[in-house]
């Protein structure tokens, strides 16, 4: 019991969030009943409908907001506010749009705790580190209005990097991009992540995404949630060895796989489609199924 | 071929120029012809006669001097103001109790004029600088106060949660995101600002002078009381008219390269 406390790097319980609106008083429960233990090195993906409490979860565990009732602790202390120690790459990158891209992937270092006690130098030197690792060289001195949205998104992933955060909060964050680069920033992400490593050198991941073979493609395993309240539906441990390279998709394994959590979403998917509020990605996903 | 592209910069630079003095040369053109039918009295404004003045009085009537004195009020004014206005703003924007409690004196004081204040103003701090730098203050105030409330609260939130997730303290938030990112409602609060306290500063002069009977203020607000009320001379008061403008334009000018110089993200 107490072994188990110590291995989990991310424990929440019975975790229920609850909104209230100013105005009218109602009462939105956002999620309900979330239990979920993640272990240190791991990989986990949050796969949803839209509404289904995906970013809510992430913001709870990063300090953000408090839960209405249960409790989250982060090894083995509760969270009762943000910190340096679980980054959050938000869903629209919140880049400082006054700053360089260098300026803001030092930001955290130059203004924030993970920069204490490093001298200049060594600030420099780990910015360069991480503009190098994202491959944006030459664009350091461009504002993010000038980047394409996947350049921008690989500057919120250096910033995040960079702070050398214990545990990565990523919500959505391949969302906005292309097809082609999404897949290649995919394989990055897992290079960036320690895929190589041993376990234990790992960071401790959690992926928010509404694609379903991204999921499967990143996760060590995915957390399928559902809608109405939001809750967690279903846990798949994703089998598949690492290290993972593109040719993954091919194997009859990735298939399953994608197949059981589409099956655990599809109705929910569907009734959004009928609704007025479709969700982009599983609705894209229902199509393809389909035909 | 290169001779073209070269040239043709050029070309667009002459019109602009053409373009941005043709309008005002027609409006000296028709004043003149205007003055011209009129009895020619020496002292009717017309553009030969406010020429003349305007030489005579920069080469011995202190024109510069008066207004750089009323210029240096207006800066001195204006940095108050935008120190006060800033701050407050800050704290305003950011904290919803210290929004609380200046919001009802803030709102209540902002419809006063600034010359409404004056005769206190006189009263507390004489006839002199003082007095005109509290108007050009509280004049330049307001504006900087209210866009930069404005500017907070229209801060994206994200970028706030964004820093808290880099362990950045709140003090720091406020020095290193908010204000950078309210800063195009501060710049926007400033030039209007700039704006009132110039036109202050004159309203401000002229009524101290008329206060105390033509002595004390001194800068451009009080050469015009004096050559409205002793010597009468409407070409001296036109010239003033024109340095107040062109000096507000400069200004203006000026705020334009100080924006375009601090926010290049804009650009
Ligand atoms: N700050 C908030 N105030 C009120 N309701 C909210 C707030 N944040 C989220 N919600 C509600 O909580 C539910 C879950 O939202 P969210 O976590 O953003 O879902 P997801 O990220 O899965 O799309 C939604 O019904 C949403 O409207
Ligand atoms: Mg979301």
């Amino acid at each position: 019991m107490n072994q188990e406390t110590a291995m989990s790097k991310l424990r929440l319980r019975n975790v229920a969030k609850h909104f209230i609106a100013p105005r009218t008083g109602q009462l939105t429960t956002a999620v309900t009943d979330v239990n979920l233990d993640i272990e240190t090195g791991e990989f986990v993906c949050i796969v949803g409908p839209s509404g289904c409490g995906k970013s809510t979860v992430l913001n709870l565990i990063a300090g953000l907001d408090t839960p209405t009732s249960g409790t989250i602790e982060a090894n083995g202390a509760p969270i009762v506010a943000p910190g340096a120690d679980r980054g959050v790459m938000f869903q629209d990158y919140a880049l400082m749009p006054w700053m360089s891209v260098h300026d803001n992937i030092g930001f955290g270092l130059n203004y924030g705790t993970p920069g204490e006690g490093l001298t200049r130098e060594q600030r420099e030197k780990r910015i360069r580190h991480f503009v190098d690792l994202v491959r944006l060289n030459g664009s350091e001195k461009k504002y993010p209005h000038q980047l394409s949205g996947g350049m921008r998104q690989r500057v919120a992933l250096a910033r995040l990097l960079a702070n050398g955060p214990d545990i990565l909060l990523m919500d959505e964050p391949l969302g906005a991009l292309d097809s082609q680069t999404r897949l290649i920033l995919q394989v990055e992400l897992l290079r960036i992540w320690g895929e190589t490593a041993p376990r234990e050198q790992r960071k401790t991941a959690i992926f928010i995404t509404h694609d379903i073979e991204e999921a499967v493609f990143l996760g060590d395993r995915v957390v399928v949630m559902s809608t109405h309240p939001g809750r967690v539906k279903a846990i798949i441990p994703v089998d598949l060895p690492r290290p993972r390279s593109e040719h993954i998709r091919a194997d009859p394994r990735f298939g399953q796989l994608s197949d059981e959590i589409w099956d655990l979403i599809r109705d929910e998917a569907y009734r959004a489609i009928d609704g007025t509020e479709a969700p982009a990605g599983p609705k894209a996903t229902a199509v393809e199924k389909v035909e | 071929m290169t001779t073209r592209t070269a040239a043709a910069p050029n070309r667009t630079h002459w019109n602009s120029v053409l373009e941005a003095t043709l309008v005002p040369a027609l409006l000296v053109f028709a004043w003149q012809l205007w003055a011209m039918t009129l009895a020619t009295d020496p002292r009717s404004p017309s553009p030969t006669h406010v020429a003349t003045t305007f030489v005579d009085l920069v080469s011995n009537g202190g024109l510069i001097g008066a207004t750089l004195q009323s210029l240096g009020r207006v800066v001195v004014g204006f940095g108050l103001a935008l120190v006060c206005g800033v701050v407050l703003g800050l704290l305003m924007g950011s904290n919803r109790r210290i929004r609380d409690i200046f919001d009802p004196i803030v709102e209540s004081f902002r419809p006063i004029a600034p010359m409404a204040i004056l005769p206190v103003a006189i009263l507390w701090f004489g006839t002199g600088t003082p007095a005109a730098l509290s108007i050009v203050t509280y004049a330049a105030f307001f504006p900087l106060l209210v866009n930069t409330v404005h500017g907070v609260s229209r801060v994206d939130r994200k970028l706030v949660l964004a820093a808290m997730t880099m362990g950045v303290p709140r003090a720091r938030i406020l020095a290193r995101v908010i204000l950078p990112a309210a800063l195009p409602s501060i710049m926007l609060g400033s030039r209007l600002a700039m704006g009132v306290a110039w036109t202050a500063i004159i309203a401000a002069e002229l009524g101290v002078g008329a206060k105390s009977g033509g002595g004390g203020s001194g800068g451009i607000g009080q050469m015009m009381f004096v050559f409205y009320a002793y010597s009468i001379d409407l070409n001296a008061i036109v010239v003033c008219m024109i340095v107040v403008g062109v000096v507000a334009l400069l200004i203006d000018r000026l705020f334009r390269f100080v924006e375009y110089r601090l926010m290049p993200w804009r650009h």
